[in-house]
């Protein structure tokens, strides 16, 4: 089991899954922040100028994680703060759902008839973020980009 | 897993470069925060003819029953599918952009009352900004919207059930 948390190929798998999946779903949110806010708001947990803040900066903390993931850069930060964001997403999904809200997540698409919030989200949520665990603790970098400048450095 | 330091001060710099990229990409481009401003008031008096202005249920009801106003919700589609105000058009506040045609299509001679889904919701007001802006005067905002609708058993209809 231990060799399996160790296996490099494991570990580059792991990275180009949630960086590809980060980069995704922050294209939408991107492109359009404004229906990235509306799909914040509706979870009514915050509201006023914090919901259009966070719409803007949200959806480029994913990007840039997902970009260092793929490139091998910052894994362990990129982990560190995709794997906050989850488990804070995850915690925003129950909550609605505790309060019986029937909202779309807004997660991977601001089309409101796809993806609404269920239970099943938070099972996906809970597979991300074991991945984030996954790559944080991991301290392998061969693939990366973090590999080929330490490999320059110690060359010169 | 053990704590490190190192990752959370990474991180954070991460963090800082997106609310770099976030507000300069959303200004260049005149989105989120950086679109353009819009003015509200809650009141008629005093105000520019052509703001929109927040209206109550009692005016609401009136209006509706004198067939003068058109609704206009600005939840989502999938929203206004499930249920809204009878004779209401759909308009999502998103879509907007995307729907100039419609959008011209909506008539002069009536008040456009737009709504969402009530006080936890701004897509009327953003809605009716953007009505605004496109040369519709007098559009008013139910604030109370949909939930107080519903609330006081006012007619409603549905696209699905």
């Amino acid at each position: 089991m231990r060799g399996f948390f160790k296996n490099e190929y494991n570990i580059l798998t792991a990275r180009i899954f949630l960086g590809v999946l980060l980069v995704v779903v922050s294209a939408d949110k991107i492109a359009d922040p404004a229906a990235f806010a509306q799909s914040i708001q509706e979870y009514r947990i915050i509201s006023g100028p914090a919901v259009m803040i966070l719409a803007t900066i949200l959806p480029w903390v994913e990007l840039l994680c997902g970009l260092a993931l793929i490139a091998g850069v910052l894994v362990q930060a990129s982990a560190l703060l995709s794997g906050t964001l989850l488990i804070v997403f995850s915690m925003a999904v129950i909550s609605a759902l505790v309060r019986g809200l029937d909202i779309s997540c807004g997660c991977f698409t601001q089309d409101p008839a796809v993806s609404r919030i269920g239970w099943l989200k938070i099972g996906e949520n809970v597979v991300l973020i074991a991945v984030a665990a996954f790559l944080y603790s991991s301290q392998n970098i061969r693939f990366s980009l973090d590999q080929y400048i330490r490999g320059q450095q110690s060359g010169s | 897993m053990t704590w490190s330091g190192k990752a959370f001060r990474e991180a954070m710099v991460i963090a800082a470069f997106a609310v770099v990229l976030g507000f300069t990409s959303t200004a260049i481009r005149d989105k989120g925060l950086f679109a353009p401003a819009t003015a509200l008031s809650s009141g008629p008096q005093g105000k520019r003819p052509d703001t929109p202005t927040i209206i109550h249920l009692a005016e609401v009801k009136e209006l509706f029953e004198s067939e003068e106003a058109l609704f206009i919700d600005a939840r989502h589609a999938f929203e206004f599918d499930r249920g809204h105000i009878r004779g209401a058009v759909s308009l999502p506040l998103n879509e907007f952009d995307d729907r100039a045609g419609f959008v011209n299509s909506l008539p002069r001679n009536k008040t456009l009352i737009t709504y969402c889904d009530g006080v936890e919701c701004n897509s009327s007001i953003g809605l009716a900004s953007r009505l605004r802006d496109a040369g519709f005067s007098g559009v008013r905002i139910f604030f109370g919207g949909w939930n107080e609708w519903q609330a006081q058993s006012l007619p409603t209809e549905a696209s699905i059930q």
